[in-house]
């Protein structure tokens, strides 16, 4: 029997919903629970998008009778109110099952039939698909269903390039569609659609349009840009992976090599510069004595270890992406290599940043992905391209400035009006100069302790480590060091 | 008026209103959390527990994302649950499975185990499941979504199954000692103690807490009050334990001052004594009401999970005109009292079980000062119109309620919302189209 532990990875009505509410010109009546409405329309999306509510969102509110009855009272009632308060003028109807409605059966293509021929029902398979599938079926059921039958066929515009791109629920999309959108640009694109995050379902057929499409993530969207039929890349992580994608795209477009030369090298002198400029600076000279642990989207964690590991020559101790690979740990193993030991610094989710929790662990934490409340609407986080390679490095390179100044000796102010001694510290003076013994069990604990602290604040925090064991044994009015008083010093330092 | 408080927008209020207020027939939206976030909220929040989730990757994914948040930095953990385990009738192994890995780890002492939705519609059998694992206990609670219908009933039914299985009723009664049940905020226990002290009583513990000793512990209590009306089954289970139960709160002046009298009554204690207590109680509270410092002006209350009931009383008694008041609990024999009492005091609508659209319609159809919307959708509504909103759970979970010193203390919050009445005005003038 599987067993997990802190989920990452959503079901299949999710990904749908968060695909179909990019629409303006859509509604959708999820036949689920009031329970399912309050997760997904109005908590979690606040805090993966920064939404107070999804407006064109609807559940049908499955009661107990309902279970038992079926859900298509349920339905039929809330399609009545709908129509009758205006809320479905203009707009596409979608109903969407979820893991309840499908555990009982209801499948309600044929009252929608008899409501409103033009409504459509999807079947999310939430039972047995995640978030990612979800999207991915999501889209390839819009284009089928309202893209497809209207779509011109006439040739596409030249130039013209198409982002199957982020839906709701996709960490820090707004700063990477951003950098994107620039790349497209820069390799002699011209930005078509963004689908689902910037259209609408009414734009659909327009999808044929592009000369090229450019898939924003590895986890779902490329069942749709296979059946468009059109030459389609992924974006970028990295600086070679993104001069690559570049070349690439431009030859898609027949853009002239030299005007990507172009670009290229004045994103060299502009956008990346500050990179180099940390390359040629000592900052660099860390990234080898630093490790680092992924746990983010499918494409955020390929992309990190490509970036961080190929290019900054940083360790990927592990890593583990959404959906997950055969052989990447689930967060049952990631709770306990956590335990054992947390690298430098862990790209991860809330999860992680629980079990570091777990284990007082003092390494640093930098948001990578979902499941996680927080605010990433604005542009200038991206991951991607060469800004994203900029911003990472930036990151990193704050974070071990944070760690050096956080394990320097610092004197605590003790608010109270007690005086401070003479000389310096609180005890006899002399006595606290003395070299103290330490037990051979004991030294050897302090070694270990210190190892799991990472090479830029070892210095201070030995010395730290080691004046309050010290300070431990005299206050008892003991000769030496051991194990059990280093042990206690080490707990209250946690 | 003296210390810059701006006025109110009715200086004159007419009510009852012109057209009085009815709820609209198209009711799409009701407002609570999924009951099963705020029974995991509870569970995760226990010292040692290991919650254990029987349900679908999607309800997972929801409950424990908010749960990771709001509730506790507990690792959550659930066997996998999908159609082959729901339908071939594997689901009772998968939860025995998932209880026995809780088990064994040596920091856990106590298993809740939460049946939701689909595992409820599917069949968990508690016969099947074990009163205990490696020694450590395991309790199962119900909390499909679908029939528990707010999330204020998911705390009453943790509490009573909490209750049911833990509170220490073999030890004999702890005299003059009040049980209080109610998710309040930490200091309104110490407050209230403070002043029960002065009766010859005290606070025995306040449920829901952190721990089951306190559970066991409120057992021993010799009566209870809720402090929010909605704790019906929890009530139930102490009563038939032969613990005395005191109805209302201690909010405002006059229900402060009726609320000390009934806890006297309860605990039997001295009845000169109690008097003088209430009374001085009473005038402490009066001697700040006596401004009417929040006269002029017409709140909206849209509350969440009970306690806006006692907060819109002392919002009436500072002289606010409330005529609406909105809540997710149901009508009840605890909610009667108040409800009488603010409905002869201008209050003209109170909807219980309500909808986002009741809300919206009551937010146009008076002309407010302030809007508590117990959700962010109303929130955001009544932004969207420039009148200041805050969200019930953030702004006023976090202060004292009860007594004088809550009423102070939240009275004057509102008084600093009224004051920054025009920065939401300014906003809706940049952002409107």
């Amino acid at each position: 029997m599987r067993l997990i532990r802190d989920i990452s990875d959503s079901s299949a009505f999710w990904g749908a919903a968060w695909v179909f509410s990019c629409f303006p010109d859509v509604h959708t009546i999820c036949d689920m629970p009031i329970g399912c409405f309050a997760m997904l329309g109005i908590g979690v999306t606040d805090y993966t998008d920064a939404l107070p509510y999804l407006p064109n969102f609807t559940p049908t509110v499955i009661r107990e009778e309902d279970v038992i009855n079926g859900t298509e009272q349920a339905v039929r009632r809330m399609f009545n109110h709908l129509r009758d308060t205006g809320k479905l003028e203009n707009k596409s109807l979608i109903v969407l099952s979820s893991a309840e409605s499908e555990l009982i059966g209801a499948d309600h293509s044929n009252l929608l039939r008899t409501l409103d021929p033009q409504a459509r029902f999807f079947w999310s398979q939430s039972l047995e698909h995640d978030e990612w599938t979800g999207r991915d079926r999501a889209l390839l059921f819009l284009w089928r269903e309202y893209g497809k039958p209207y779509a011109p066929s006439a040739a596409p515009v030249p130039r013209r390039v198409n982002v199957i791109g982020p839906t709701l629920g996709c960490f820090n999309a707004p700063s990477d569609l951003h950098e994107l959108k620039r790349l497209i640009a820069g390799a002699g694109g011209e930005v078509g659609l963004v689908y689902p995050y910037e259209t609408t379902i009414a734009s659909t057929p327009r999808l044929l349009e592009a000369s090229v499409n450019v898939v924003m993530y590895r986890e779902f969207g490329e069942s749709l840009a296979r059946e468009l039929g059109r030459p389609y890349l992924f974006a970028p992580f990295g600086i070679r992976a993104t001069t690559q994608f570049l070349y690439d795209l431009g030859e898609l477009l027949d853009t002239p090599r030299e005007q990507v030369e172009t670009f290229v090298e004045t994103e060299k002198r502009t956008t990346l510069q500050p990179l180099w400029d940390m390359w040629l600076g000592p900052q660099s000279d860390w990234f080898s004595t630093v490790n680092c642990c992924i746990v983010a989207g499918r494409s955020y964690a390929d992309g990190l270890r490509d970036f961080l590991q190929g290019e900054l020559g940083i360790e990927v101790v592990w890593a583990s992406g959404q959906p997950r690979a055969e052989g990447e740990p689930d967060n049952i193993a990631i709770r306990k290599l956590i335990h054992e030991r947390v690298p430098t610094m862990v790209f991860a989710t809330i999860n992680e940043q629980i079990y570091m929790a777990e284990v007082n662990s003092r390494s640093h934490f930098i948001p990578s992905g979902f499941p996680m409340p927080i605010v990433r609407r604005a542009l200038g986080t991206p991951f991607l391209g060469y800004s994203g390679a900029v911003y990472i490095t930036q990151e990193i390179v704050n974070r071990l400035y944070e760690m050096v100044v956080d394990f320097l000796p610092v004197d605590t102010v003790i608010r109270d009006d007690t005086p401070a001694v003479a000389g310096g510290g609180a005890g006899p003076v002399e006595e606290d100069e003395r070299t103290m013994l330490w037990t051979d069990e004991a030294t050897e604990k302090l070694n270990r302790a210190v190892e799991q602290i990472p090479f830029l604040g070892r210095v201070s925090a030995i010395r730290t480590m080691r004046k309050a064991a010290e300070h431990a044994a005299r206050a008892r009015g003991v000769k030496e060091v051991t194990v059990e008083i280093l042990d206690e010093t080490l707990l209250r330092r946690e | 008026m003296t210390d810059g408080l701006p006025q109110g927008s009715n200086d004159l209020i007419q009510y009852p209103s012109q057209t009085p207020f009815t709820s609209p027939t198209c009711r799409l939206h009701p407002q609570t959390t999924c009951p099963a976030f705020v029974a995991l909220r509870m569970l995760s929040r226990l010292e040692g527990a290991q919650p254990v989730l029987v349900t679908d990757a999607g309800c997972f994914y929801g409950l424990s994302f908010i749960n990771h948040f709001y509730g506790a930095r507990k690792s959550i953990l659930a066997p996998a649950v999908g159609t082959a385990e729901l339908s071939s009738g594997k689901l009772q192994e998968a939860a025995l499975a998932a209880i026995e890995e809780a088990a064994r780890d040596p920091n856990v002492s106590l298993i809740p185990v939460l049946s939701l939705c689909v595992s409820e519609t599917a069949g968990l059998v508690e016969e099947l499941l074990p009163r205990e694992s490696h020694g450590k206990p395991v309790v199962l609670i119900r909390m499909p979504s679908y029939a528990v219908h707010a999330h204020p009933d998911a705390k009453d039914i943790v509490t009573a199954v909490l209750l049911r299985r833990f509170a220490d009723t073999a030890s004999p009664t702890e005299e003059k000692t009040l049980v209080l049940l109610g998710e309040v905020f930490a200091a309104d226990p110490l407050m209230i103690d403070g002043v029960l002290r002065k009766m010859g009583a005290r606070v025995l513990v306040t449920l829901p807490g952190r721990r089951i000793d306190e559970v066991r512990l409120a057992g021993r209590g010799a009566a209870v009050a809720a402090l929010h009306p909605f704790y019906r089954e929890s009530l139930t289970v102490l009563r038939e334990r032969g613990v005395a139960v005191v109805g209302g709160a201690p909010s405002g002046a006059e229900g402060t001052a009726a609320w000390l009298h009934a806890v006297g009554m309860a605990l039997e204690l001295d009845e000169q004594l109690v008097e003088q207590v209430a009374r001085e109680e009473e005038e402490k509270a009066l001697r700040f009401l006596d401004a009417q410092p929040l006269k002029g002006f017409t709140v909206l209350v849209s509350g969440y999970d009970g306690n806006e009931m006692p907060y819109t009383r002392l919002l009436v008694e500072s002289g606010a005109y409330v005529p609406y008041l909105s809540t997710s609990i149901a009508q009840s024999a605890l909610t009667a009292a108040d409800e009488a009492w603010l409905r002869a005091r201008g209050t003209e609508a109170v909807v219980y079980r309500k909808t986002f659209e009741d809300d919206q319609k009551a937010l146009l159809h008076w002309k407010f000062d302030l809007a508590f919307s117990g959700t962010t959708m109303l929130a955001s509504y009544a932004k969207h119109h420039g009148i200041p909103a805050v969200y019930f759970t953030n702004i006023l979970s976090v202060r004292p309620l009860f007594l004088s010193g809550g009423m102070i203390a939240s009275i004057s919050t509102v008084r600093e919302l009224l004051n920054r009445r025009h920065i939401y005005r300014q906003m809706l003038d940049f952002f409107k189209e």
